[in-house]
Protein backbone atom coordinates (compact mmCIF):
# COMPACT_ATOMS: atom_id res chain seq x y z
CA UNK A 1 0.00 0.00 0.00
CA UNK A 2 2.72 2.38 1.04
CA UNK A 3 4.84 1.78 -2.04
CA UNK A 4 1.82 2.47 -4.21
CA UNK A 5 1.31 5.85 -2.57
CA UNK A 6 4.93 6.75 -3.10
CA UNK A 7 4.69 5.61 -6.67
CA UNK A 8 1.63 7.75 -7.23
CA UNK A 9 3.33 10.79 -5.73
CA UNK A 10 6.43 10.20 -7.83
CA UNK A 11 4.38 9.86 -10.98
CA UNK A 12 2.43 13.00 -10.26
CA UNK A 13 5.65 14.92 -9.69
CA UNK A 14 7.06 13.53 -12.91
CA UNK A 15 3.98 14.61 -14.82
CA UNK A 16 4.16 18.08 -13.30
CA UNK A 17 7.81 18.26 -14.30
CA UNK A 18 7.02 17.23 -17.84
CA UNK A 19 4.21 19.75 -18.01
CA UNK A 20 6.62 22.44 -16.81
CA UNK A 21 9.09 21.49 -19.51
CA UNK A 22 6.46 21.70 -22.18
CA UNK A 23 5.49 25.14 -20.99
CA UNK A 24 7.37 26.91 -23.74
CA UNK A 25 5.20 25.77 -26.59
CA UNK A 26 1.84 25.92 -24.84
CA UNK A 27 2.09 29.23 -22.96
CA UNK A 28 1.51 31.35 -26.04
CA UNK A 29 -1.53 29.28 -26.84
CA UNK A 30 -3.90 32.21 -26.77
CA UNK A 31 -6.99 32.72 -28.84
CA UNK A 32 -5.94 35.72 -30.88
CA UNK A 33 -2.78 34.04 -32.20
CA UNK A 34 -1.71 35.17 -35.63
CA UNK A 35 -0.73 31.64 -36.61
CA UNK A 36 2.17 29.29 -36.13
CA UNK A 37 5.61 29.91 -37.60
CA UNK A 38 8.56 27.51 -37.61
CA UNK A 39 11.83 29.35 -37.00
CA UNK A 40 14.94 27.46 -38.10
CA UNK A 41 18.59 27.85 -37.21
CA UNK A 42 21.99 26.38 -37.98
CA UNK A 43 24.31 24.68 -35.56
CA UNK A 44 26.53 27.44 -34.18
CA UNK A 45 26.22 30.11 -31.50
CA UNK A 46 25.39 33.07 -33.73
CA UNK A 47 22.55 31.12 -35.29
CA UNK A 48 21.18 30.04 -31.91
CA UNK A 49 21.10 33.69 -30.89
CA UNK A 50 19.54 34.92 -34.14
CA UNK A 51 16.88 32.21 -33.98
CA UNK A 52 16.11 33.05 -30.35
CA UNK A 53 15.89 36.79 -31.08
CA UNK A 54 13.50 36.12 -33.93
CA UNK A 55 11.40 33.63 -31.98
CA UNK A 56 11.02 35.83 -28.91
CA UNK A 57 10.28 38.88 -31.03
CA UNK A 58 7.64 37.11 -33.08
CA UNK A 59 6.13 35.49 -29.98
CA UNK A 60 5.77 38.92 -28.37
CA UNK A 61 4.03 40.01 -31.53
CA UNK A 62 1.39 37.35 -31.20
CA UNK A 63 2.65 34.42 -33.24
CA UNK A 64 2.96 30.89 -32.09
CA UNK A 65 6.52 29.78 -32.61
CA UNK A 66 8.10 26.43 -33.09
CA UNK A 67 11.89 26.35 -33.10
CA UNK A 68 13.98 23.97 -35.18
CA UNK A 69 17.59 24.85 -34.61
CA UNK A 70 20.91 23.04 -34.60
CA UNK A 71 20.76 21.98 -38.24
CA UNK A 72 23.50 21.76 -40.84
CA UNK A 73 23.46 24.49 -43.46
CA UNK A 74 22.38 22.31 -46.39
CA UNK A 75 19.82 20.46 -44.29
CA UNK A 76 18.23 23.69 -43.10
CA UNK A 77 17.96 25.06 -46.60
CA UNK A 78 16.33 21.77 -47.67
CA UNK A 79 13.94 22.06 -44.73
CA UNK A 80 12.95 25.54 -45.89
CA UNK A 81 12.26 24.28 -49.42
CA UNK A 82 10.35 21.28 -48.07
CA UNK A 83 8.14 23.52 -45.94
CA UNK A 84 9.40 22.04 -42.68
CA UNK A 85 10.82 25.40 -41.70
CA UNK A 86 9.15 28.75 -42.44
CA UNK A 87 12.00 31.19 -41.94
CA UNK A 88 15.63 31.39 -40.79
CA UNK A 89 18.68 33.65 -40.99
CA UNK A 90 20.86 32.87 -44.00
CA UNK A 91 24.04 34.53 -45.27
CA UNK A 92 24.12 36.15 -48.70
CA UNK A 93 27.49 34.60 -49.59
CA UNK A 94 26.28 31.11 -48.65
CA UNK A 95 23.17 31.52 -50.76
CA UNK A 96 25.11 32.88 -53.70
CA UNK A 97 27.96 30.38 -53.71
CA UNK A 98 26.58 27.21 -52.12
CA UNK A 99 22.92 27.16 -53.14
CA UNK A 100 22.78 29.16 -56.34
CA UNK A 101 26.18 28.31 -57.83
CA UNK A 102 26.98 31.95 -58.61
CA UNK A 103 30.28 33.78 -58.58
CA UNK A 104 31.11 35.26 -55.17
CA UNK A 105 30.54 39.00 -54.82
CA UNK A 106 32.54 41.14 -52.42
CA UNK A 107 30.04 43.99 -52.44
CA UNK A 108 27.36 43.31 -49.85
CA UNK A 109 24.64 45.07 -51.81
CA UNK A 110 25.44 43.28 -55.04
CA UNK A 111 25.47 39.87 -53.34
CA UNK A 112 22.15 40.64 -51.65
CA UNK A 113 20.41 41.88 -54.80
CA UNK A 114 21.59 38.84 -56.75
CA UNK A 115 20.42 36.20 -54.24
CA UNK A 116 17.17 38.07 -53.68
CA UNK A 117 16.35 38.13 -57.39
CA UNK A 118 17.40 34.58 -58.23
CA UNK A 119 15.96 32.89 -55.15
CA UNK A 120 12.58 34.57 -55.62
CA UNK A 121 12.32 33.58 -59.22
CA UNK A 122 13.78 30.08 -59.10
CA UNK A 123 12.97 28.86 -55.60
CA UNK A 124 10.09 31.04 -54.37
CA UNK A 125 12.23 32.05 -51.41
CA UNK A 126 12.17 35.67 -50.22
CA UNK A 127 15.17 37.45 -48.72
CA UNK A 128 13.94 40.07 -46.25
CA UNK A 129 16.01 43.16 -45.35
CA UNK A 130 19.74 42.56 -45.15
CA UNK A 131 21.53 43.20 -41.86
CA UNK A 132 25.02 44.60 -41.44
CA UNK A 133 26.14 41.37 -39.80
CA UNK A 134 28.87 40.26 -42.17
CA UNK A 135 30.10 36.85 -41.08
CA UNK A 136 32.78 36.49 -43.71
CA UNK A 137 36.20 34.90 -43.70
CA UNK A 138 38.96 36.80 -41.99
CA UNK A 139 42.69 36.35 -41.50
CA UNK A 140 43.77 36.76 -37.91
CA UNK A 141 46.98 37.44 -36.02
CA UNK A 142 47.74 37.84 -32.29
CA UNK A 143 47.57 41.51 -31.35
CA UNK A 144 51.05 41.69 -29.82
CA UNK A 145 52.51 39.84 -32.78
CA UNK A 146 50.80 42.24 -35.17
CA UNK A 147 52.42 45.17 -33.43
CA UNK A 148 55.79 43.47 -33.45
CA UNK A 149 55.66 42.72 -37.18
CA UNK A 150 53.80 45.88 -38.14
CA UNK A 151 50.91 44.03 -39.77
CA UNK A 152 47.42 45.53 -39.71
CA UNK A 153 45.95 44.63 -43.07
CA UNK A 154 46.25 41.77 -45.53
CA UNK A 155 48.42 44.03 -47.73
CA UNK A 156 50.85 44.41 -44.81
CA UNK A 157 50.83 40.65 -44.43
CA UNK A 158 51.54 40.17 -48.14
CA UNK A 159 54.50 42.56 -47.93
CA UNK A 160 55.87 40.83 -44.89
CA UNK A 161 55.56 37.35 -46.43
CA UNK A 162 57.20 38.53 -49.65
CA UNK A 163 60.12 39.98 -47.71
CA UNK A 164 60.44 37.01 -45.36
CA UNK A 165 59.25 34.01 -47.35
CA UNK A 166 58.56 30.80 -45.48
CA UNK A 167 58.66 32.29 -41.98
CA UNK A 168 54.96 32.57 -41.14
CA UNK A 169 52.76 29.50 -40.67
CA UNK A 170 49.07 29.59 -41.38
CA UNK A 171 46.22 27.56 -39.86
CA UNK A 172 43.28 26.87 -42.13
CA UNK A 173 40.32 24.53 -42.26
CA UNK A 174 39.94 22.17 -45.21
CA UNK A 175 37.37 24.29 -46.97
CA UNK A 176 39.26 27.57 -46.92
CA UNK A 177 42.50 25.93 -48.02
CA UNK A 178 40.78 24.42 -51.02
CA UNK A 179 38.21 26.90 -52.28
CA UNK A 180 39.15 29.39 -54.96
CA UNK A 181 37.41 32.11 -52.96
CA UNK A 182 39.56 31.10 -50.01
CA UNK A 183 43.31 30.97 -49.58
CA UNK A 184 44.41 30.68 -53.19
CA UNK A 185 42.20 33.66 -54.08
CA UNK A 186 43.65 35.84 -51.31
CA UNK A 187 47.15 34.89 -52.37
CA UNK A 188 46.36 35.78 -56.00
CA UNK A 189 44.77 39.13 -55.25
CA UNK A 190 47.34 40.27 -52.69
CA UNK A 191 50.20 38.63 -54.57
CA UNK A 192 51.94 36.52 -51.93
CA UNK A 193 52.36 32.83 -51.05
CA UNK A 194 52.51 31.11 -47.69
CA UNK A 195 53.93 28.02 -49.39
CA UNK A 196 52.14 24.70 -49.08
CA UNK A 197 54.33 23.35 -46.27
CA UNK A 198 53.51 26.43 -44.17
CA UNK A 199 49.76 25.88 -44.39
CA UNK A 200 48.50 23.58 -41.66
CA UNK A 201 45.00 22.23 -42.10
CA UNK A 202 42.82 21.52 -39.08
CA UNK A 203 39.28 21.53 -37.78
CA UNK A 204 37.54 24.93 -38.17
CA UNK A 205 37.14 25.53 -34.46
CA UNK A 206 40.78 24.87 -33.63
CA UNK A 207 42.37 27.61 -35.69
CA UNK A 208 41.69 30.23 -33.00
CA UNK A 209 43.24 28.07 -30.30
CA UNK A 210 46.27 27.21 -32.43
CA UNK A 211 46.82 30.92 -33.03
CA UNK A 212 46.22 31.85 -29.41
CA UNK A 213 48.72 29.26 -28.20
CA UNK A 214 51.31 30.56 -30.62
CA UNK A 215 51.50 27.35 -32.62
CA UNK A 216 50.86 29.24 -35.85
CA UNK A 217 51.37 32.89 -36.80
CA UNK A 218 48.28 33.57 -38.89
CA UNK A 219 44.92 31.77 -38.93
CA UNK A 220 41.67 31.91 -40.81
CA UNK A 221 38.51 32.58 -38.87
CA UNK A 222 35.02 34.01 -39.16
CA UNK A 223 34.58 37.70 -38.54
CA UNK A 224 31.81 37.46 -35.94
CA UNK A 225 33.44 34.72 -33.87
CA UNK A 226 33.71 35.85 -30.26
CA UNK A 227 37.10 34.25 -29.83
CA UNK A 228 38.66 37.06 -31.87
CA UNK A 229 37.70 39.36 -29.03
CA UNK A 230 38.19 36.78 -26.29
CA UNK A 231 41.72 35.77 -27.30
CA UNK A 232 42.93 39.31 -28.14
CA UNK A 233 43.30 38.53 -31.81
CA UNK A 234 43.35 41.05 -34.60
CA UNK A 235 41.25 40.49 -37.71
CA UNK A 236 43.38 41.83 -40.56
CA UNK A 237 41.72 44.48 -42.65
CA UNK A 238 40.71 43.16 -46.07
CA UNK A 239 41.88 46.38 -47.77
CA UNK A 240 41.33 45.08 -51.30
CA UNK A 241 37.86 43.79 -50.42
CA UNK A 242 38.60 40.29 -51.58
CA UNK A 243 36.44 38.22 -49.27
CA UNK A 244 32.85 37.83 -50.41
CA UNK A 245 30.12 39.37 -48.32
CA UNK A 246 28.27 37.02 -46.00
CA UNK A 247 25.56 39.33 -44.67
CA UNK A 248 22.80 37.77 -42.62
CA UNK A 249 19.19 38.19 -43.69
CA UNK A 250 15.97 36.35 -42.93
CA UNK A 251 14.97 33.95 -45.68
CA UNK A 252 11.33 32.95 -45.79
CA UNK A 253 9.13 31.03 -48.18
CA UNK A 254 7.05 33.15 -50.52
CA UNK A 255 3.88 31.31 -49.45
CA UNK A 256 4.47 32.46 -45.87
CA UNK A 257 4.97 36.07 -46.97
CA UNK A 258 1.71 35.88 -48.96
CA UNK A 259 -0.05 34.52 -45.91
CA UNK A 260 1.55 37.02 -43.49
CA UNK A 261 2.56 40.09 -45.55
CA UNK A 262 3.06 42.05 -42.30
CA UNK A 263 6.20 39.95 -41.55
CA UNK A 264 8.32 42.01 -43.93
CA UNK A 265 7.71 45.22 -41.98
CA UNK A 266 7.70 43.46 -38.64
CA UNK A 267 11.15 41.90 -39.04
CA UNK A 268 12.80 44.95 -40.64
CA UNK A 269 13.90 46.53 -37.31
CA UNK A 270 15.82 43.37 -36.40
CA UNK A 271 17.95 43.55 -39.52
CA UNK A 272 18.38 47.28 -39.03
CA UNK A 273 19.67 47.00 -35.46
CA UNK A 274 22.10 44.15 -35.99
CA UNK A 275 25.65 44.63 -37.24
CA UNK A 276 28.93 42.73 -37.10
CA UNK A 277 30.05 44.37 -33.88
CA UNK A 278 26.75 43.78 -32.10
CA UNK A 279 26.74 40.19 -33.26
CA UNK A 280 30.32 39.61 -32.08
CA UNK A 281 29.39 41.00 -28.68
CA UNK A 282 26.31 38.82 -28.44
CA UNK A 283 28.36 35.78 -29.45
CA UNK A 284 30.91 36.78 -26.82
CA UNK A 285 28.36 36.89 -24.03
CA UNK A 286 27.18 33.40 -24.92
CA UNK A 287 30.48 31.71 -25.79
CA UNK A 288 32.93 33.33 -23.41
CA UNK A 289 30.70 34.63 -20.61
CA UNK A 290 28.59 31.47 -20.78
CA UNK A 291 25.25 33.27 -20.69
CA UNK A 292 22.15 31.48 -21.84
CA UNK A 293 21.24 32.44 -25.41
CA UNK A 294 17.56 33.02 -24.61
CA UNK A 295 18.50 35.54 -21.94
CA UNK A 296 21.01 37.24 -24.21
CA UNK A 297 18.41 37.46 -26.97
CA UNK A 298 15.68 38.78 -24.67
CA UNK A 299 17.98 41.33 -23.07
CA UNK A 300 19.13 42.66 -26.42
CA UNK A 301 15.54 42.97 -27.66
CA UNK A 302 14.63 44.88 -24.47
CA UNK A 303 17.65 47.15 -24.84
CA UNK A 304 16.68 47.99 -28.39
CA UNK A 305 13.13 48.67 -27.28
CA UNK A 306 11.84 46.02 -29.67
CA UNK A 307 9.90 44.21 -26.96
CA UNK A 308 8.47 45.30 -23.66
CA UNK A 309 9.21 43.94 -20.21
CA UNK B 1 33.47 -29.22 -45.21
CA UNK B 2 34.29 -29.07 -48.88
CA UNK B 3 31.10 -27.26 -49.80
CA UNK B 4 31.78 -24.64 -47.19
CA UNK B 5 35.27 -24.10 -48.58
CA UNK B 6 33.84 -23.72 -52.06
CA UNK B 7 31.34 -21.15 -50.82
CA UNK B 8 34.02 -19.15 -48.99
CA UNK B 9 36.21 -19.09 -52.07
CA UNK B 10 33.27 -18.08 -54.21
CA UNK B 11 32.52 -15.13 -51.94
CA UNK B 12 36.19 -14.13 -51.85
CA UNK B 13 36.45 -14.13 -55.64
CA UNK B 14 33.19 -12.20 -56.06
CA UNK B 15 34.49 -9.55 -53.66
CA UNK B 16 37.79 -9.33 -55.50
CA UNK B 17 36.00 -8.87 -58.83
CA UNK B 18 33.71 -6.21 -57.36
CA UNK B 19 36.69 -4.32 -55.98
CA UNK B 20 38.47 -4.44 -59.33
CA UNK B 21 35.34 -3.20 -61.11
CA UNK B 22 35.05 -0.35 -58.61
CA UNK B 23 38.63 0.70 -59.22
CA UNK B 24 38.38 0.61 -62.98
CA UNK B 25 35.14 2.58 -62.85
CA UNK B 26 36.55 5.11 -60.39
CA UNK B 27 39.71 5.62 -62.41
CA UNK B 28 37.81 6.19 -65.64
CA UNK B 29 35.33 8.47 -63.87
CA UNK B 30 38.24 10.61 -62.69
CA UNK B 31 37.49 9.99 -59.03
CA UNK B 32 41.16 9.96 -58.05
CA UNK B 33 41.98 13.08 -60.00
CA UNK B 34 43.61 14.80 -57.06
CA UNK B 35 46.32 12.13 -56.96
CA UNK B 36 47.26 12.91 -60.54
CA UNK B 37 46.60 16.65 -60.44
CA UNK B 38 48.61 17.34 -57.31
CA UNK B 39 51.01 14.38 -57.03
CA UNK B 40 53.45 16.25 -54.80
CA UNK B 41 50.75 17.22 -52.35
CA UNK B 42 49.39 13.68 -52.38
CA UNK B 43 52.73 12.02 -51.66
CA UNK B 44 53.47 14.57 -48.98
CA UNK B 45 50.22 13.64 -47.23
CA UNK B 46 50.70 9.94 -47.92
CA UNK B 47 54.14 9.95 -46.32
CA UNK B 48 52.85 11.97 -43.35
CA UNK B 49 50.13 9.35 -42.91
CA UNK B 50 52.62 6.47 -42.95
CA UNK B 51 54.97 8.29 -40.58
CA UNK B 52 52.21 8.76 -38.02
CA UNK B 53 51.14 5.12 -38.25
CA UNK B 54 54.69 3.75 -38.07
CA UNK B 55 55.79 5.89 -35.12
CA UNK B 56 52.61 5.37 -33.09
CA UNK B 57 52.47 1.63 -33.82
CA UNK B 58 56.11 1.11 -32.88
CA UNK B 59 55.57 3.01 -29.63
CA UNK B 60 52.50 0.91 -28.91
CA UNK B 61 54.45 -2.31 -29.57
CA UNK B 62 57.36 -1.19 -27.42
CA UNK B 63 55.01 -0.44 -24.54
CA UNK B 64 52.29 -3.06 -24.84
CA UNK B 65 54.33 -6.24 -25.27
CA UNK B 66 56.78 -5.67 -22.39
CA UNK B 67 53.90 -4.59 -20.16
CA UNK B 68 51.96 -7.68 -21.23
CA UNK B 69 54.89 -9.90 -20.31
CA UNK B 70 55.43 -8.02 -17.06
CA UNK B 71 51.90 -8.39 -15.76
CA UNK B 72 51.74 -12.10 -16.57
CA UNK B 73 54.78 -12.90 -14.42
CA UNK B 74 53.43 -14.69 -11.32
CA UNK B 75 54.90 -12.09 -9.00
CA UNK B 76 53.22 -9.12 -10.69
CA UNK B 77 49.98 -10.74 -11.75
CA UNK B 78 48.10 -8.65 -9.22
CA UNK B 79 48.86 -5.55 -11.28
CA UNK B 80 47.18 -6.88 -14.41
CA UNK B 81 43.88 -5.04 -13.80
CA UNK B 82 45.69 -1.74 -13.34
CA UNK B 83 47.51 -1.84 -16.67
CA UNK B 84 44.60 -3.27 -18.61
CA UNK B 85 42.26 -0.63 -17.28
CA UNK B 86 44.69 2.16 -18.05
CA UNK B 87 44.99 0.86 -21.59
CA UNK B 88 41.23 0.48 -21.73
CA UNK B 89 40.88 4.17 -20.99
CA UNK B 90 42.86 4.93 -24.14
CA UNK B 91 40.32 2.98 -26.15
CA UNK B 92 37.12 4.07 -24.50
CA UNK B 93 37.64 7.81 -24.77
CA UNK B 94 36.52 8.68 -28.31
CA UNK B 95 39.56 9.27 -30.48
CA UNK B 96 38.45 12.78 -31.37
CA UNK B 97 38.25 13.65 -27.68
CA UNK B 98 41.75 12.27 -27.05
CA UNK B 99 43.01 14.44 -29.89
CA UNK B 100 41.40 17.55 -28.48
CA UNK B 101 42.67 16.91 -24.96
CA UNK B 102 46.19 16.02 -26.03
CA UNK B 103 46.39 19.05 -28.29
CA UNK B 104 46.45 21.39 -25.31
CA UNK B 105 49.64 19.77 -24.01
CA UNK B 106 51.50 18.58 -27.09
CA UNK B 107 50.47 21.31 -29.50
CA UNK B 108 48.93 20.90 -32.90
CA UNK B 109 50.26 18.52 -35.47
CA UNK B 110 52.36 15.39 -35.53
CA UNK B 111 53.00 14.91 -31.79
CA UNK B 112 49.36 15.07 -30.75
CA UNK B 113 48.29 12.80 -33.57
CA UNK B 114 50.96 10.23 -32.74
CA UNK B 115 50.12 10.25 -29.06
CA UNK B 116 46.40 9.76 -29.69
CA UNK B 117 47.05 6.93 -32.13
CA UNK B 118 49.45 5.36 -29.66
CA UNK B 119 46.88 5.51 -26.85
CA UNK B 120 44.39 3.94 -29.21
CA UNK B 121 46.67 1.09 -30.31
CA UNK B 122 48.00 -0.07 -26.95
CA UNK B 123 44.91 -1.91 -25.76
CA UNK B 124 44.44 -4.48 -28.56
CA UNK B 125 48.10 -5.46 -28.38
CA UNK B 126 48.26 -5.53 -24.59
CA UNK B 127 45.02 -7.45 -24.19
CA UNK B 128 46.01 -10.08 -26.71
CA UNK B 129 49.51 -10.42 -25.26
CA UNK B 130 48.08 -10.98 -21.78
CA UNK B 131 45.39 -13.36 -23.01
CA UNK B 132 47.90 -15.25 -25.16
CA UNK B 133 50.42 -15.68 -22.35
CA UNK B 134 47.72 -16.64 -19.87
CA UNK B 135 46.43 -19.30 -22.21
CA UNK B 136 49.73 -21.16 -22.47
CA UNK B 137 49.22 -24.67 -21.10
CA UNK B 138 50.69 -24.79 -17.55
CA UNK B 139 51.80 -28.36 -18.21
CA UNK B 140 54.22 -27.04 -20.82
CA UNK B 141 55.71 -24.60 -18.37
CA UNK B 142 55.97 -27.30 -15.72
CA UNK B 143 57.73 -29.54 -18.18
CA UNK B 144 60.19 -26.78 -19.04
CA UNK B 145 60.81 -26.17 -15.35
CA UNK B 146 61.42 -29.88 -14.90
CA UNK B 147 64.02 -29.71 -17.66
CA UNK B 148 65.85 -27.03 -15.71
CA UNK B 149 64.93 -23.98 -17.86
CA UNK B 150 65.43 -20.57 -16.27
CA UNK B 151 62.34 -18.28 -16.17
CA UNK B 152 63.79 -16.25 -19.05
CA UNK B 153 64.31 -19.38 -21.10
CA UNK B 154 60.76 -20.49 -20.38
CA UNK B 155 59.46 -17.12 -21.58
CA UNK B 156 61.53 -17.17 -24.73
CA UNK B 157 61.29 -20.79 -25.74
CA UNK B 158 57.91 -21.87 -24.41
CA UNK B 159 55.57 -19.00 -23.55
CA UNK B 160 56.18 -16.50 -26.34
CA UNK B 161 56.18 -19.03 -29.19
CA UNK B 162 52.98 -20.55 -27.85
CA UNK B 163 51.32 -17.16 -27.46
CA UNK B 164 52.58 -15.84 -30.77
CA UNK B 165 49.33 -16.37 -32.64
CA UNK B 166 47.07 -14.25 -30.41
CA UNK B 167 49.81 -11.65 -29.98
CA UNK B 168 50.16 -11.29 -33.74
CA UNK B 169 46.37 -11.07 -34.09
CA UNK B 170 46.39 -8.17 -31.62
CA UNK B 171 49.17 -6.41 -33.47
CA UNK B 172 47.34 -6.80 -36.76
CA UNK B 173 44.09 -5.43 -35.36
CA UNK B 174 45.87 -2.49 -33.78
CA UNK B 175 47.88 -1.47 -36.82
CA UNK B 176 45.07 -1.86 -39.35
CA UNK B 177 42.76 0.20 -37.13
CA UNK B 178 45.54 2.71 -36.64
CA UNK B 179 45.79 3.29 -40.40
CA UNK B 180 42.12 4.21 -40.59
CA UNK B 181 42.11 6.28 -37.40
CA UNK B 182 45.14 8.28 -38.56
CA UNK B 183 42.76 10.07 -40.93
CA UNK B 184 41.48 11.96 -37.86
CA UNK B 185 44.90 13.58 -37.48
CA UNK B 186 43.63 16.26 -39.84
CA UNK B 187 41.52 17.65 -37.01
CA UNK B 188 44.58 18.76 -35.05
CA UNK B 189 46.71 19.74 -37.98
CA UNK B 190 48.61 16.47 -38.14
CA UNK B 191 48.28 16.18 -41.90
CA UNK B 192 48.03 12.79 -43.57
CA UNK B 193 45.42 11.55 -46.00
CA UNK B 194 42.69 12.74 -43.63
CA UNK B 195 43.28 16.19 -45.13
CA UNK B 196 41.84 14.97 -48.43
CA UNK B 197 39.03 12.99 -46.80
CA UNK B 198 37.84 15.91 -44.68
CA UNK B 199 38.18 18.35 -47.56
CA UNK B 200 35.95 15.99 -49.54
CA UNK B 201 33.38 15.86 -46.75
CA UNK B 202 33.25 19.61 -46.22
CA UNK B 203 33.22 20.49 -49.90
CA UNK B 204 30.92 17.58 -50.80
CA UNK B 205 33.50 16.68 -53.42
CA UNK B 206 33.92 12.95 -54.02
CA UNK B 207 37.15 13.47 -55.91
CA UNK B 208 38.86 14.65 -52.76
CA UNK B 209 37.08 12.13 -50.58
CA UNK B 210 38.02 9.11 -52.67
CA UNK B 211 41.53 10.34 -53.42
CA UNK B 212 42.07 10.18 -49.67
CA UNK B 213 39.87 7.30 -48.58
CA UNK B 214 40.83 4.74 -51.21
CA UNK B 215 44.61 4.98 -50.64
CA UNK B 216 43.96 4.61 -46.90
CA UNK B 217 41.90 1.48 -47.55
CA UNK B 218 44.51 0.01 -49.88
CA UNK B 219 47.23 0.80 -47.38
CA UNK B 220 45.29 -1.01 -44.64
CA UNK B 221 44.73 -4.07 -46.83
CA UNK B 222 48.38 -4.22 -47.91
CA UNK B 223 49.69 -3.85 -44.39
CA UNK B 224 47.29 -6.54 -43.21
CA UNK B 225 48.63 -8.89 -45.89
CA UNK B 226 52.19 -8.03 -44.95
CA UNK B 227 51.50 -8.74 -41.29
CA UNK B 228 49.87 -12.05 -42.22
CA UNK B 229 53.06 -13.01 -44.03
CA UNK B 230 55.06 -11.98 -41.03
CA UNK B 231 52.74 -14.03 -38.84
CA UNK B 232 53.56 -17.09 -40.94
CA UNK B 233 57.22 -16.58 -40.17
CA UNK B 234 56.70 -15.98 -36.46
CA UNK B 235 54.01 -18.52 -35.59
CA UNK B 236 54.96 -22.17 -35.88
CA UNK B 237 52.96 -24.24 -38.31
CA UNK B 238 51.48 -26.58 -35.73
CA UNK B 239 50.18 -23.72 -33.59
CA UNK B 240 48.65 -21.96 -36.54
CA UNK B 241 46.71 -25.05 -37.48
CA UNK B 242 45.61 -25.56 -33.89
CA UNK B 243 44.44 -21.97 -33.67
CA UNK B 244 42.57 -21.97 -36.95
CA UNK B 245 40.67 -25.19 -36.21
CA UNK B 246 39.76 -24.14 -32.69
CA UNK B 247 38.15 -20.94 -33.99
Amino acid sequence: MKTKTYLAIALTLLLLLLAACGNDSTSSDNLDSKGTLVVGGKNFTEQFILAKITSIYLKENGYEIEEKTNMGSEVLRQALSNEQVDLYWEYTGTGLINYLDQEPASSAEEAYQTVKAIDKEENQIEWLDMSNVNNTYTLMIREDHAEQLGIQSISDLANYVNENPGTLTFASNAEFATRSDGLSGVEDVYDFQFGSSNVIRMDSGLTYQALDEGQVDIAMGFSTDSRIKGFDLLALEDDKEFFPAYNAAVTVREAIVDEHPELVELLAPLAESLDTETMTTLNYTVDIEQMNESEVAREWLLEQGLIEE
Amino acid sequence: MKRQQLLTNGIKITFAILIVIFFVWSLTAGNFQIIFDQPEQFFHLFIQHIQMVVVSSLLALLVAIPVGIFVTRPRFRKLEWLFLNTANLGQTIPSIAILAIVMTYLGIGFNSAVFALFAFSVLPILRNTVAGLNAVDPALIDAAKGMGFTPLQILRKVELPNAAYPIMAGIRTAIVMNIGTAALAYLVGGGGLGDLIFTGIVMQDHTYLLSGAVPVTILAILVDLLLRLFEKVVVSKGLRRAASTSN
